[in-house]
């Protein structure tokens, strides 16, 4: 019933496009959302032997970065400058847990870092990171928006974007500053 | 930043369309791309690009040693099958037999595949002729795109990307076994397809900001996490695929695992931006041989 549900839903996403706007101007009307689940954001199922494809809600709401759609009309976030305002005050045991955990962080898929046995290799190496000698902020900057440093670059920007607060940014950084 | 217009009206545009192409940029989204590159619409174009095709051009000749070795196992590109390589009889196999039920319902009086563009070869080549520019809907069409289309005209929902509509899929495909995927991509709506495709793939979305070519472009062979990513080239022909996690896996689906596992908020299949995409990668399948059933985790 709630994927009969979801299915009504998203046709109404489809002929209607001004239905999806009401929830952000530009939202493009041939993205995969149910805006009545609170995630919104759907993730498809195959059913074997059905002509019909289900939808699930994903694990998280992402309607509010911008899509791939030809139809959507919002900016993307733009490289952003900040400053760190001392002290620090980041918990290192905390950052560890942060850069580790897949849903947080996950600085080890493209980082190696201590104690991880499957070190990425799309971003250097952060062992003995504290050797750099790194300013507290320029750590913070690259975490929160590396864009900054370098406009190419695939570390996504995690302080613009939000995908990380500002005590989980200094978590990380006094985490990253005590790896000798 | 350049944006999405910028490039698209630099490369493929003649002069006077520049014009047009500026008036329409005060209103373009902000986007960034992330360092486009041109492409051969072909599957040699990856000896220029990964350097790879030597090692699968010629599957027959594949060597499993390659396969044991966690640094050159990118290199062979086998994403029609994963270890342990047995030929063995899989999901794909029942799906193909579902497909083939399907689709002899479906086409009684055969106006279904005719309206798939079969002709006097029957289903043969089909798959390798997909997408292309439908005059009838026009516009750019993938297969799968096709076959919801066409059953819907027989009265029968076959929605794109599932079960029934890949299992369909892969039957028409299965008469394509062997066949070079060939696309014609230089002139016309499936260029304009194409270009969009290009600059789709260097485009970034999500909150992590990443471009498809973030990873398979300029991160070819390098590890995230346990994956190995490889390169673009040889993508399409094997499509839909059985996965052991998905079950029936269509081009379109992939690309939806793709963006959510990036944290990019996905479009629904037969999409316009997915069909571009389905044409960039397709064209850069083109010469490289339909291969289905396949099977993958
Ligand atoms: C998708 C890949 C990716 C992820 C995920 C990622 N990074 Fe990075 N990171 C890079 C790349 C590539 C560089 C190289 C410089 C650049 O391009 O910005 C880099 C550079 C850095 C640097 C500067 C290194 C130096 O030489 O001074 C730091 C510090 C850093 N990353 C920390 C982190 C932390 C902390 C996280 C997780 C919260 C993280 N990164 C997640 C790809 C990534
Ligand atoms: C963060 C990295 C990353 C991003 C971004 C990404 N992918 Fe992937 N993709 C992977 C990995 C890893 C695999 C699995 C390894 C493989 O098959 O190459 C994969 C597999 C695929 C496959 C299956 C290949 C096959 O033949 O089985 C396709 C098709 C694909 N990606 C398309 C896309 C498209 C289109 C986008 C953008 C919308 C995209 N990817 C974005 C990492 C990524």
């Amino acid at each position: 019933m709630r994927n009969l549900l979801s299915f009504a839903l998203i046709g109404l996403a489809l002929v209607l496009p001004a239905q999806a706007q009401q929830m952000a101007p530009g939202f493009p009307g041939d993205a995969a959302v149910d805006l009545g689940q609170e995630k919104k954001t759907l993730k498809p199922r195959v059913v074997p032997n059905s002509g019909r494809l289900e939808w699930m809600p994903a694990e998280r709401d992402l309607t509010s970065w911008t899509t791939l759609s030809h139809l959507d009309q919002r900016d993307a976030r733009r490289p952003q400058r900040v400053t760190l305002e001392e002290p620090l005050a980041g918990n290192p045991m905390r950052g560890r847990d942060i850069a580790m955990a897949k849903s947080r962080g996950n600085c080890v898929a493209c980082h190696e870092l201590p104690g991880d046995p499957w070190p990425g290799t799309v971003g250097n190496s952060l062992l003995n990171y504290q050797r750099r000698g790194m300013s507290d902020a320029r750590v913070y900057q690259q975490i929160y928006d590396a864009r900054i440093f370098n406009p190419q670059t695939v570390m996504p920007p995690y302080g613009t974007n939000n995908l990380l607060n500002e005590q989980e940014l200094r978590d990380l950084v006094a985490y990253l500053q005590n790896l000798e | 930043m350049l944006n999405r217009t910028m490039l698209l009206t630099l490369l493929a545009c003649p002069v006077w369309l520049l014009f047009a192409g500026q008036a329409a940029l005060a209103n373009e989204p902000y986007r960034e791309l992330d360092r486009p590159r041109a492409y051969t619409p072909d599957v040699k174009g990856d000896a220029r690009f990964s350097d790879t095709y030597r090692y699968w051009k010629d599957r027959s000749r594949l060597d499993p040693a390659m396969a044991g070795n966690p640094d050159e196992y990118w290199k062979l590109n086998w994403k029609f099958m994963d270890p342990p390589f047995n030929q063995a009889i899989h999901g794909g196999h029942f799906a193909m037999d579902h497909g083939e039920t399907r689709f002899m319902s479906l086409n009684r009086t055969h106006s279904f595949a005719r309206c798939l563009g079969a002709g006097k070869q029957g289903l043969k080549g089909l798959r390798a002729g997909y997408p292309r520019y439908v005059a009838r809907l026009g516009r750019v069409a993938g297969l799968e795109e096709m076959i919801e289309h066409c059953a819907a005209k027989e009265g029968v929902v076959m929605q794109n990307g599932s079960y029934d509509n890949s299992a369909v899929a892969l039957y028409i495909a299965s008469h394509s076994n062997g066949m070079p995927i060939r696309i014609q991509v230089s002139k016309g709506p499936m260029r304009q397809a194409f270009e969009r495709g290009r600059l789709l793939y260097h485009t970034r979305s999500g909150r992590q900001n990443f471009a498809c070519a973030s990873c398979h472009v300029h991160n070819t062979g390098k590890h995230l996490r346990g994956n190995n990513i490889t390169t673009p080239f040889g993508d399409a022909s094997h499509y839909p695929v059985y996965r052991t996690r998905y079950e029936l896996q269509s081009l379109h689906l992939r690309m939806i695992e793709c963006q959510l596992d990036t944290g990019a908020q996905p479009l629904l299949p037969g999409s316009r931006a997915y069909t571009d995409l389905e044409v960039f990668l397709t064209a850069l399948s083109n010469g490289y041989p339909v291969a289905v059933p396949t099977e993958r985790d």
